[in-house]
């Protein structure tokens, strides 16, 4: 276990540093860069202006240099400043954490809350009207664009209840403040839902295959005993690794989301940063991302040893 | 034709009275309340001085005060409209070369330094480049070309020493881009944390998040504001922002930030919100590159700006709210636009679209273009819709003579350097004016060498006018000057003007004391003077 | 690994299927939602490949009178901001959605074939090293770094697929990569080394073919996924740049403005998204349980 989890860690370090380069390089392909951006809402570029400016950033030394001093700088724990706002990036990207956090727990509750008993409805009824009424309901679910679900939902609560649930830093009850977060975190937690319901479904109909449940029915236990007591606990082992799969399917509708319900989360921030060239920030987030996703599917990975007697991992 | 002696003559005094009295508001002021607008999008910096959108005038020209103002209630904006404000009065020389401002004494900054003349200097200093402090970009340099020094004669009083007569220098200095900087503050502190002498304390600003606002309990002018702070909340995102003010989240939309399908919407939505449309001072304009083969053709140039039918422009993206004129924004919003007895002679410009473009197809069938060869060629805009939407209806009207436009999109940030490189043939490209004066239009945009002429247009002969009209001082003596600039500037096609953008902002009927002007966008948010009626 | 034979199942799938529609007929009697899918997609492509012939207007064509129009008989859909008639832009647009669709899917199938059969086959340090490139494109979420993809080739037709189909290739190189490991075990791999053919040869003739019914399978998959990726990059104002007529370009920003005055912009093309991707989506279910018994439910 132990050996199998230093290996883990050091391919995972390894990962890590491949996406920094990958990240680093392609954002240095950019064509423009944040001076030119800060110099599009002047109208106008002054060469001379715009070098200092280079000059400034650190823009105009070799790309190695600039890696070597993001790098050595993360090692000390500091991300660097913020191009646009001068500010150390950390101190930019801190407070938007808690939002997204909140948004992505509320979202993953919400498409476990609904995804896994579907899903086991889904398997157990299979082929009856009910399983088909769910599996293309899940279905569409994954097809719909989620910020078209989300500017569907947005409009519709507006023309309901009157009231806006897009973020507010003060808000006016505690109502409030859970609608804010439970409406967008809705739409993001449907398509999610979706994705778990469909990874139970087939889960729960592989366990319900295996011999033991047969051995379970031949020994005359009651169908829902079999269903929920047997097969659902031995069919929740996959869907854990379900998180680890949500974590990076989360991200992308979070992006989308954050967007059309403006809550000032990381990952509006992203696409923000990219778009103002605000490397510090585009760099720091990628990787921030990137430790989410691996850590989490590491942690998966190993509450799934923890959780299957069957499964010793030694290598 | 005795408005010099208004111009010139000492008559800040008289003008500081009239300012005394103020405006007669309808119903006594309320005290109180936080005025919440939602923004477009994240400024830069909030050193206006650096930027040079609104996107950073509006939510900071609270923060500051000018040496002098365009009369924040008066909707059009001209020489007769400026008001003191950091300044008690002004005067000029005899010979006009000398322009001294008393200043107001007792005036601290928010951190309780006292303001004097020596920040007056500081400011102007840094924006000629003069001072050892740099500003990290310097967009409005150009302003102050024709000033060689500004002194500060003892604590409270400056002077502008000017190199030739410029009477418009005073429209300049009353822009909301033109703030007075303290001395002690960095520029670079200046970006993140502002530091002014107005009616609002910086509080906080998060990029592409908020900005915050409160009221400065000590601001000199005794009772103002009334709010007692305004918020900011940035909203990228048009529909999600135009839905969060029908549901009352915010109580003013964007300035100048509600288009006009928009505006309808919100009508129909919320009756109740007041609503006005206004000139931007902003125009939709065609750029040529007159350097790239085969557009070093003045007659293919001139054929393109016969084509433009500018009314189906204004028809299709403004449902008719636009106006059509030359480099000056039109009459009777704008105070120096072409007369339309004029304009209707400058080619392009007549009504009969049929006509324009019958001549247009003649020009370009002698160049040898016709229904058997077209010419190709990419239109380069920016890609936000404001620029892509009139490129896509100028592709669809340059079809009509034989030219198969392209649309090529260049990402926003890129832009400038782009046309800045020449690396254009056909762009659609957006001009906007701080000032309705043609001192910041001509020089600006179309004097030889400027880094904002992007056509590279140049003609020595209009630049001599440009200096004629500048010094002139005889308002209606200048006038004359500036239609035959304008005019010129049009037939020979220096950059096709489309038309004139006009912009909505909605404020709910609450909001008291707002006033939008109606010949500029970047002039008219100080907000001292506006409260809320609750 | 069990081995399995995809050739006899694809052929005992189609037992008694003759042609095209004995095939669908077969097809909807065994996977009824996959018929359904498949019906879908061939709509679309129809679309796609007709779109001069059924869009009745030219999806260019600007017009001041036109603005903001709602549907009517003339145009069924209505027309957007510029007067360009919905019903022709959504029939275009298949073209686009497609294109890019396919053009992704392809691309990066083609890419992840290539290192998940090289990875699989030759082991070792290349395995090694692609296994190293894989974790790492696969480390982050697939719009993020299409995003960043997108960012630094600048919006086109061109670097929009690029963009799509990079984040695509570890999926791909995976599933090859595990189908390669465990043909090569397989005796007629091994008779093949006998008879003295070449590594790359046997790598193309025997075991390309063989993975061919997994990766039909996640390339179908993967179709759906790429056209909603290009509709949040279009959103994000990175994907596909006007004029073209993309869905995701229908219902970027400028089009979302109008959602309340003009809701027919937003409903239609998010319609056809969705179809489309539901399309997609229920063929892929339907083909995994045809092609690959052992996750057959």
């Amino acid at each position: 276990m132990a050996a199998y989890l230093l290996r883990r860690v050091a391919l995972m370090v390894l990962t890590l540093f491949g996406i920094s380069v990958v990240i680093f390089v392609l954002l240095r392909l950019v064509p423009g860069n944040v001076a030119d951006i800060i110099f599009d809402a002047a109208g106008m570029i002054n060469p001379a202006e715009k070098a200092g400016l280079e000059r400034q950033l650190g823009l105009d030394r070799p790309i190695v240099v600039q890696y070597g001093a993001w790098m050595g700088g993360l090692l000390e724990g500091d991300l660097g400043h913020s191009y646009v706002s001068d500010r150390p990036a950390l101190e930019e990207i801190a407070p938007r954490l808690p939002i997204t956090a909140k948004l992505a727990g509320l979202a993953l509750a919400f498409s476990i809350l609904f995804g896994v008993p579907l899903g086991v409805v889904s398997a157990v009824r299979q082929n009856t009207a009910i399983d088909y009424v769910l599996r293309v309901l899940s279905l569409s679910g994954l097809s719909m664009p989620a910020f078209w679900l989300g500017l569907l939902i947005l409009m519709a609560f507006v023309a309901w209840t009157g009231f806006i649930p897009i973020y507010s830093e003060t808000p006016q009850s505690l109502w409030d403040e859970f609608l804010v977060y439970s409406v967008p975190a809705a739409a993001v937690g449907f398509r999610s839902s979706a994705l778990v319901m469909r990874l139970t479904r087939s889960s729960m109909l592989e366990v319900l295959r295996q011999d033991y449940i047969r051995t379970a029915r031949a020994k005359g236990a009651s169908e829902p005993a079999v269903n929920y007591r047997h097969a659902l606990s031995n069919a929740i082992l996959p869907v854990i690794t379900v998180i680890g799969i949500e974590a990076a399917f989360l991200i992308g509708g979070l992006i989308v989301t954050e967007t059309v319900f403006n809550i000032p989360g990381v990952a509006r921030f992203l696409v923000e940063a990219i778009r103002w060239r605000d490397y510090p920030i585009v760099q720091n987030l990628v990787m921030l991302i990137a430790v989410v996703v691996v850590v989490v599917n590491l942690i998966v990975d190993l509450l799934y040893a923890v959780l299957d007697p069957r499964i010793r991992y030694g290598e | 034709m005795q408005r010099r002696s208004r111009l010139f003559a000492a008559v800040g005094a008289a003008i500081a009275l009239a300012f005394a009295a103020g405006p007669a508001p309808s119903a006594e002021p309320k005290q109180g309340g936080i005025l919440r607008i939602y923004h477009r999008d994240s400024p830069a910096s909030a050193s206006i001085h650096e930027e040079a959108t609104y996107s950073a005038n509006i939510p900071f020209m609270g923060i500051f005060n000018n040496l002098v103002l365009y009369k924040q209630d008066a909707p059009q904006n001209s020489l007769q409209s400026i008001v003191p404000e950091l300044a008690t009065s002004w005067s000029w020389s005899a010979d006009n070369l000398t322009l001294t401002f008393t200043l107001r004494q007792g005036v601290k900054w928010h951190d309780g330094v006292p303001f004097t003349a020596k920040d007056v200097k500081c400011t102007f200093d840094m924006l000629m480049d003069k001072s050892p402090q740099k500003f990290r970009k310097n967009p409005r340099k150009t302003w102050y070309d024709n000033v060689t020094e500004v002194t500060a004669d003892g604590d409270f009083q400056a002077t502008f020493h000017l190199k030739r007569p410029q009477p418009a220098l005073l429209a300049l200095l009353a822009s909301g881009y033109s703030p007075i900087y303290p001395c002690h503050v960095s520029p670079a502190e200046m970006r993140t944390h502002p530091i002014g002498t107005g009616p609002f304390k910086f509080v906080e600003f998060r990029q592409n998040e908020s900005i915050k606002l409160a009221r400065n309990p000590d601001y000199w002018r005794k009772g103002r504001p009334y709010l007692d702070g305004i918020e900011f909340t940035i909203i990228p995102n048009r529909s999600t922002a135009i839905l969060a003010f029908i549901a009352r989240k915010f109580d003013m939309t964007f300035p100048t930030e509600v288009s006009v399908p928009l505006l309808k919407d919100v009508k129909a939505q919320a009756p109740q919100a007041v609503c006005e449309l206004k000139p931007t001072n902003v125009n939709v304009n065609l750029i040529v590159n007159r350097d790239k083969p085969p557009f070093d053709n003045a007659d293919l140039r001139r054929a393109m700006a016969l084509t433009l039918d500018r009314k189906a422009f204004i028809d299709t993206l403004a449902e008719g709210q636009g106006d059509i004129g030359g480099t000056m924004l039109p009459q009777p919003q704008g105070v120096w636009g072409l007369p339309p007895e004029i304009l209707r002679t400058i080619p392009g410009y007549g009504p009969d679209v049929q006509a324009n473009r019958a001549e247009a197809r003649k020009l370009m069938e002698k160049l040898g273009y016709g229904p058997a060869k077209h010419l190709a060629v990419k239109i380069s805009t920016r890609n936000i819709p404001v620029y892509r939407d009139p490129a896509v209806i100028l592709i669809d009207q340059l079809k009509d003579i034989y030219i198969d436009g392209e649309l090529d999109v260049v990402e926003t940030g890129n832009w400038f350097s782009v046309v800045a490189r020449g690396d254009y043939a056909v762009g659609l490209n957006l001009t906007g004016n701080a000032v309705d004066d043609p001192d910041q239009a001509f020089y600006e945009n179309y004097s030889c060498g400027s880094e904002r002429n992007y056509t590279h247009y140049c003609n020595r002969d209009l630049e001599k006018l440009f200096d004629r009209q500048s010094m002139e001082t005889d308002l209606e003596k200048r006038k004359k000057l500036v239609w035959e600039i304008d005019r010129r500037l049009q037939e020979d096609v220096a950059r096709p003007i489309i038309y004139h953008i006009r912009a909505g902002t909605c404020w709910w009927p609450d909001v008291k004391g707002f006033t939008m002007m109606v010949n500029s966008a970047y002039n008219g948010y100080r907000f001292e003077d506006v409260w809320l009626d609750r | 690994m069990t081995p399995v034979d995809y050739d006899a199942e694809l052929t005992r799938a189609g037992a008694n299927a003759s042609g095209v529609w004995g095939g669908l007929l077969f097809l909807a009697r065994r996977q009824p939602l996959g018929a359904v899918g498949a019906v879908i997609m061939a709509l679309v492509v129809f679309a796609a490949l007709f779109a001069d012939l059924i869009a009745r207007c030219d999806p260019l064509a600007t017009s001041a009178a036109l603005s903001l129009a709602p549907p009517s008989a003339a145009h069924w859909l209505g027309a957007d901001f510029l007067g360009r008639d919905v019903w022709a832009r959504i029939v275009y647009g298949a073209r686009i959605s497609l294109a890019v669709g396919l053009g992704s899917t392809a691309l990066g199938s083609a890419i992840g074939v290539a290192i998940g059969l090289a990875s699989g086959y030759l082991g070792g340090w290349v395995d090694l090293i692609v296994q190293r490139v894989v974790d790492i494109l696969q480390a982050l979420p697939l719009l993020v770094l299409a995003l960043v993809m997108a960012a630094s080739l600048g919006p086109s037709l061109r670097n929009t697929v690029i963009a799509i189909a990079i984040p695509l290739i570890p999926y791909v190189a995976r599933v090859i990569r595990a189908n390669t490991l465990a043909l090569r075990e397989l005796p007629f791999v091994e008779a093949a080394k006998a008879v003295g053919m070449s590594e790359w040869r046997i790598a193309v003739r025997h075991i390309l073919p063989n993975t061919l019914a997994p990766l039909i399978v996640l390339a179908t998959a993967q179709l759906g996924s790429a056209i909603l990726t290009e509709a949040s990059l279009s959103f994000l104002g990175l994907g596909i740049p006007e004029p073209h007529p993309s869905w995701g370009r229908m219902l970027s920003e400028s089009a979302a403005e109008y959602v309340r005055t003009a809701p027919w912009l937003v409903i239609f093309p998010g319609i056809a998204i969705s179809l489309a991707v539901f399309g997609t989506n229920l063929l892929g279910d339907a083909l995994r349980d045809i092609l690959d018994p052992r996750q057959r439910s």
